[in-house]
């Protein structure tokens, strides 16, 4: 069907059009804002990044998204949960690059610094036809953006904290009419020597954590070239790092230690030629894990390309074919695998009033066709006057995981008759927006979402053995609200999110919500400025869940406030030396995300940054 | 291992009944849990959700959680073994630690909390705790430096020594002043000196030895391997081994309940993939043999109630949840089942 659309859609586009140079964009966005109509999606500003540079990705998602994090904790494996999914039903995205890791089919935020990257962007929802495999229940993007720039430019950036925290970054940018460079590294030791409660204990005494350093360095290099009137070349490098010890459950004592490195790298070359667009991208990865004296290694090579008719009229069109080839060696297997994937994305808009796009697309893998993936969204604006407008957007979409190369091939327990996991999703929302003195952005999506032949691990014996067994259905409701204002010389802005979610497993008796799948959840934060200084309050909100199915035992929910402090108005020449102090967990709540998992209480931060 | 240690037992509730009647003792009041079942919930592995869940057989009312519930804190470890011993009651977490409670409330008594990797089981000898562990992994996830930890005092306290043992210590059994300990993997039974603190005589066995029982006065040890299982009684004054008898029960796990008379109920598992469970029962004087009593999957462990005559049988559900417990008559009806904590894995009958 695919190819049907796809050929249908070229003929009618046939027609020669003037040659278009391109617009000095660096950024070759992901599909998410052209096709992605009707979907719910979180862009972060700058502001919020800089807040977070020299924390994780994982703790970005957990304090300001709907996203569950289960944190193993601190600076411990962190992986997401959509909509009450589990962490390897989210797509990770490194500038259009799938980064979940081959063999287990997820993504460890603790390991991806904020610093890393300029844009986080996050969709929610099953987007199987827009991003492939593993966008069940949303995807991560995180992109280059390389700004335009004049000369030399760049940023020193120190950070000292509690529990013996030091944190040095260092990025440098060139930038002329054509090209643009940036260079980053960073550097990260984090001891965690925090003390806390050791309730396995009589008496519940102090006691100071042992075995849970952190230790991260990493290197990116980046490039944007204008290589010919019509052409662009982007590139980017980046090398990360982790060295842990395993911080122990509450209670034991174990001595594990950890080690990721990985090394990523993608080109990409866009040529424009009249209104068409064609990509070609090209990327690689490699992963390197060891646990103890367990090592693992995988690798994947991607090709891909890409025509896209950017504005036709009212249309926008794009299709494209990729391939993917992995190559695995683990401890106790290796393997290889290649797939293939077409996919094609239709977007029309009529006057910003009402737009939809179609997605679909086609996998598979080894030599097997897996289910067709479809993908529909609508926004529709319903209302508009000068300062105010209501939208209404629904959004449609299948998603799909292919088990993963642990789940199919790990010896012992591995099952290669495992069936990919499948999952479909609808959703409908309205958004108010306000403009003026007074603007408001307030946004409601109720969604549904069924997640068929989910895969679980399940001990067997000596081993485990992973098999196609639960059916989930969830619903639930976001809420996402915004606001700002002026006061006199103060500036305000407000933020506002709650997040109830329901994941029933049918495949149990009395089908109760999901082991660790908070029902409520919810962030709120001010902002207020005044010239150079600004101060920032944010809490999160995770409420109560069972570590276990059938509800077995609840952990108390937990909020959390952080607070901050800017100022930026230390300058000399050119020279800008913003100066932030941060206390996190402000009221020191002794509180764990995952059952016996320690969190550190409050802390402290202190970032100097030089920016030339 | 988990077991209905009648010897054990029998040593420990003779004294008590003498002790009940005599109206000048101090006798502390009976606690709640003094009767009934315990069933241990093991947790599940990276949850260390470890628990103890108490059964009234009479009403069927169960109550689950125990030691948080008596001491405010959660157990946190993986629960190996429950030992009932000098009026102790003894909680041996695999994850390190081993928590001393009072029986009748499980209020805390003491622990043992450090210098221990994997501990299997404990024994009491001469005023000391013995304490089985596996000892830590090796880079292959082999247990070379496997021993027996020795703390002086019934309360817990520090390990003073740590007495090196064949691979995979399990069950320990104390006479006298001798602490007997079935090392699994090392295929021996080794015979502790408790007094001097000493390995006093090694005692080689057919298969991996793994439960020691007493029956008609005698001590025997549960061992298997692949294809058999023996039952090999063991001269408790000599400290040597009397006779073996062997049954071909192929694909035995660990775990076994001593039933009526000589009656054994051991599990069996075909293991990976298909993992078929299973419940043989033999007679080990008169050698008779029912294999595959009990069909089915997930079989985690088993208990014999003998004031109620009834085979209990824990199924750990995947470890995903809560657990249940299945219970037959001798004949093998059902006669009932009860969903309780995360990884039943035995019972102590009190």
């Amino acid at each position: 069907m695919t190819f049907a659309l796809l050929f249908v859609s070229l003929i009618y586009y046939a027609s020669p059009r003037d040659t278009v140079v391109l617009a000095e964009v660096a950024v070759h966005a992901a599909a998410l804002d052209r096709f992605a109509a009707g979907q719910t999606l979180l862009t972060y500003e700058k502001s919020t990044l800089e807040r977070y540079a020299a924390r994780s990705l994982g703790d970005l998602l957990q304090e300001t998204s709907p996203i569950f994090v289960r944190q193993y904790g601190a600076g411990m494996l962190a992986s997401p949960s959509f909509r009450g999914t589990s962490a390897g039903h989210t797509a990770l995205f490194w500038n259009g690059v799938p980064i979940n890791s081959i063999s287990l089919g997820q993504a460890d935020l603790s390991i991806l610094p904020v610093q890393a990257t300029d844009r986080v962007e996050v969709q929610f929802g099953s987007a199987g036809a827009l991003f492939g495999n593993e966008a069940i229940g949303g995807s991560v993007h995180l992109s280059t953006d390389l700004q335009k720039q004049e000369g030399f430019g760049g940023d020193f950036s120190q950070t000292i904290g509690s529990f013996g925290q030091h944190q040095t970054s260092f990025a440098a940018r060139y930038g002329k009419p054509t090209l643009r460079l940036q260079s980053k590294v960073y550097n990260q030791d984090q001891p965690n020597t925090f003390r806390y409660r050791d309730i396995s204990l009589a008496g519940v005494p102090w006691e100071r954590q042992e075995h849970a350093a952190f230790k991260q360095r990493g290197i990116l290099q980046d490039l944007w070239w204008q290589a010919a009137p019509h052409a662009q070349v982007k590139a980017s490098l980046w090398w990360n790092q982790a060295q842990r010890e395993i911080q122990p459950l509450i209670g034991s004592s174990t001595q594990d230690t950890q080690e990721d490195e990985s090394f990523r790298a993608v080109v990409d070359y866009r040529y424009q030629k009249k209104s068409s667009v064609w990509k070609l991208k090209g990327a690689w990865v490699a992963d390197q894990l060891q646990f103890n004296a367990q090592e693992n290694q995988t690798s994947q090579g991607l090709l891909g390309l890409d025509w896209e008719l950017p504005s036709a009229g009212n249309w926008a069109l794009r299709a494209g074919v990729r391939g993917t080839w992995m190559n695995a060696k683990l401890s106790t297997y290796t393997a290889t695998e290649q797939r293939w994937e077409a996919y094609q994305s239709i977007g029309w808009e009529l006057e910003e009033q009402i737009s939809f796009s179609v997605n679909l697309r086609q996998l598979a893998y080894p030599n097997e066709l897996v289910p067709f993936l479809p993908g529909l969204g609508l926004n529709w604006r319903l209302f508009e006057s000068d300062r105010t407008s209501l939208h209404f957007k629904t959004a449609f979409g299948l998603g799909l995981k292919l088990p993963t190369l642990n789940d199919r091939y790990w010896e012992p327990g591995g099952n290669p008759n495992l069936r990919p996991e499948k999952s479909q999703n609808g959703e409908i929302g309205f958004q108010f927006k306000q403009a003026g003195t007074f603007s408001l952005s307030q946004r409601l999506t109720y969604y549904r979402m069924q997640v068929v032949d989910w895969i679980i691990w399940l001990p067997k014996g000596n081993f485990w053995s992973p098999e196609n067994i639960r059916e989930v259905h969830n619903q639930g409701l976001e809420y996402q609200g915004e606001s700002s204002w002026n006061t006199g010389p103060w500036t305000w802005q407000a933020n506002l999110a709650y997040t109830y979610s329901s994941t029933r497993d049918l495949a149990q008796e009395g089908s109760q919500q999901l082991p660790y799948s908070p029902k409520h959840q919810g962030n709120a934060g001010l902002q207020v400025k005044r010239n150079d200084l600004a101060f920032n309050l944010s809490s999160f909100y995770v409420g109560p869940r069972s570590i276990a199915s059938g509800n077995s035992r609840i952990l108390e929910g937990f909020a959390i406030g952080n607070l901050g402090l800017t100022y930026s108005g230390t300058k000399w020449k050119s020279l800008q030396l913003p100066l932030r102090f941060q206390i996190l967990n402000v009221f020191n709540q002794s509180y764990q995300v995952l059952y016996l998992r320690t969190m550190p209480g409050r802390s402290y931060q202190l970032n100097l940054t030089l920016t030339l | 291992m988990i077991q209905f240690r009648k010897s054990i037992l029998t040593f420990f509730i003779l004294p008590l009944l003498f002790v009940a009647c005599n109206p000048n003792s101090d006798e502390r009041p009976r606690g709640v849990y003094d009767s009934g079942i315990l069933i241990v919930n093991e947790g599940a592995f990276g949850a260390n959700d470890g628990e103890v869940t108490h059964l009234d057989p009479s009403t069927g009312t169960l109550t689950s959680a125990l030691f948080e519930k008596a001491n405010g804190r959660p157990f946190a470890g993986l629960l190996e073994d429950l030992v009932l011993e000098e009026d102790r009651l003894y909680l041996v977490a695999n994850t390190g630690k081993v928590e001393v409670v009072q029986p009748g409330d499980f209020k805390t008594a003491g622990a043992v909390n450090k210098d221990l990797d994997q501990p299997r089981s404990l024994a009491t000898a001469r005023g000391k705790l013995f304490i089985s562990d596996y000892g830590p992994y090796d880079a292959s996830y082999n247990t070379p430096s496997s021993y027996v930890a020795v703390v002086q005092g019934l309360d817990g306290g520090v390990v003073k020594k740590k007495i090196p043992v064949s691979s995979k210590p399990e069950d320990l059994f104390t006479f006298g002043s001798y602490v007997f300990v079935a090392s699994s993997e090392g295929k021996k039974v080794e015979v502790l000196d408790a007094n001097a603190v000493l390995l006093s005589k090694t005692l080689e066995m057919p298969g991996k030895p793994v439960q020691f029982f007493e029956l008609n006065g005698d001590l025997w040890v549960f061992c298997y391997d692949a294809q058999k299982v023996y039952f090999v009684s063991i001269s408790k004054s000599g400290l040597s081994q009397k006779e073996i008898r062997t049954f071909p029960i192929a694909q035995a796990t660990g775990r076994m309940a001593l039933g009526d008379k000589d009656a054994i109920y051991v599990l069996t598992s075909s293991g990976y993939p298909e993992y078929r469970d299973g419940i043989s029962v033999v007679n080990i004087l008169s050698g008779t043999l029912v294999s595959d009593w009990k069909k089915g999957t997930g079989f985690y462990g088993i208990g014999y109630d003998s004031d109620r005559q009834q085979v209990y049988l824990a199924n750990a559900k995947g470890f995903q949840g809560n657990g249940e417990v299945l219970f037959y008559q001798k004949s093998g009806a059902e006669v009932g089942k009860l969903t309780v904590g995360r990884g039943p894995s035995g019972f102590l009958f009190r």
